[in-house]
């Protein structure tokens, strides 16, 4: 059987009970964070796009951010019965898209500040992270097989390579 | 502010399109010029979008592509970019260098420049058109280059944009060159500011 697809656009959040095949297109400097809990059976997946809400401005879509994003990942998904204590994640994402050019490589440096905020909320939320696949030049695709609980990660030269399996197998 | 589209009329877009229109015709002019070649460029569409469905908006989303972004700055400050599916990069480093990399692990400094040139280039003279239609200051600054996926490419010029707005009316047009196979996606999101300062340079009320 061919598992639903849901699609985590750029600061969208996606919970579900386990089935659904869920997928970050094209990560550049986003990240995508996966989360599931064995026992409960229920995934979610974050699309963050930068580490922390603006000061001065109201927070439209929690999932924009690392410290609002992550939160509300592990919310929903409570709600859906899983228990922080649980929950086990794995991130990828955070390169640096963009390496020729006149100071290229410190003008856009917001894909290591975004994998540095998410680590940061994963610890403070203690949760356990199992795999992670961060930084670089390289844009990602991830997608996240709730049913099998592998977690797979392609580039656009390399081959779809697993990252580790949420099921703990 | 946030968390709503800014309300433009009819007539600002209409206004809008005309400019980006003419503006387009110049940078179709230009590259026409560097590469001794015809250009077509479409007729540009102006919709208003929001900032995280950019990434999604061209077809092939997971695509090898040459994107070239510039920011903007000035009075009308903003983000533009040009992209191009690896096989009409190469057919833009044939006709320009005479030979092309075969897979982007043999771009080098050569190669890296002239894609950044012709950025350079097209958009200098986009900016230049709406900048002397409008009589305002806008410059594009040094261009940046990036190959990879079509989404990696737009998802971090979109993060870039958001530090001022969560909306913006995007101006998209297609770039051609049949004789060649060669196409590109030209991207302009003004920030909303720059845009209001726009529409009132050439007159153009706010909406009641």
């Amino acid at each position: 059987m061919v598992a639903t697809q849901l699609l985590v656009g750029m600061a969208e959040i996606q919970v579900a009970k386990e089935g659904p095949l869920f997928v970050c297109l094209g990560l550049g400097s986003c990240i995508g964070l996966a989360a599931y809990d064995p026992v409960a059976k229920v995934a979610g997946m974050v699309h963050v796009m930068l580490p922390a809400a603006f000061a001065d401005k109201p927070v439209d879509k929690p999932g924009k951010f690392a410290d609002t994003g992550v939160p509300s990942l592990i919310e929903q998904m409570a709600r859906l019965g899983a228990s922080r204590s649980r929950i086990l994640v794995a991130m990828a994402g955070g390169a640096q898209v963009f390496n020729f050019g006149s100071g290229g490589a410190g003008r856009l440096d917001i894909g290591r500040r975004n994998a540095d905020a998410v680590e940061a909320q994963i610890q403070a939320l203690g949760l356990r992270c199992l795999g992670k696949d961060v930084g670089g030049n390289q844009g990602r695709t991830m997608t996240f097989d709730s049913g099998s609980g592998l977690i797979k990660v392609r580039t656009v030269t390399s081959m779809e390579r697993a990252l580790c399996n949420l099921k703990g197998s | 502010m946030d968390g709503s589209a800014p309300e433009f009329n009819a007539i600002q877009i209409s206004c809008l399109s005309e400019m980006a229109n003419i503006g387009v015709g110049h940078a179709a002019t230009a590259i026409a010029q560097m590469t001794s070649k015809p250009f077509h460029m479409s007729v540009p569409t102006v919709r208003s979008v929001e900032l995280e469905a950019i990434p999604l908006m061209v077809g092939a989303v997971e695509e090898l592509t040459v994107g070239i972004y510039m920011p903007v700055d000035g009075d009308v400050p903003g983000h533009m970019a040009f992209l191009f599916p690896w096989k009409s990069a190469q057919a833009f480093w044939r006709l320009l260098v005479g030979q092309a990399p075969e897979s982007p692990e043999q771009i080098g400094e050569l190669e890296a420049s002239v894609m950044l040139e012709v950025g350079n280039i097209m958009n200098s003279s986009f900016l230049n058109a709406i900048s002397e239609m409008c009589g305002l200051p806008i410059h594009a600054t040094p261009p940046l280059l990036a190959v990879e996926m079509a989404a990696a490419i737009l998802q971090t010029i979109v993060l870039e944009a958001t530090a001022t707005d969560s909306h913006a009316l995007s101006i998209e047009t297609k770039v051609s060159c049949e004789e060649e196979h060669a196409e590109g996606y030209f991207l302009f999101i003004p920030t909303s500011g720059g845009l209001k300062r726009l529409f009132a340079s050439l007159g153009l009320p706010e909406v009641a």
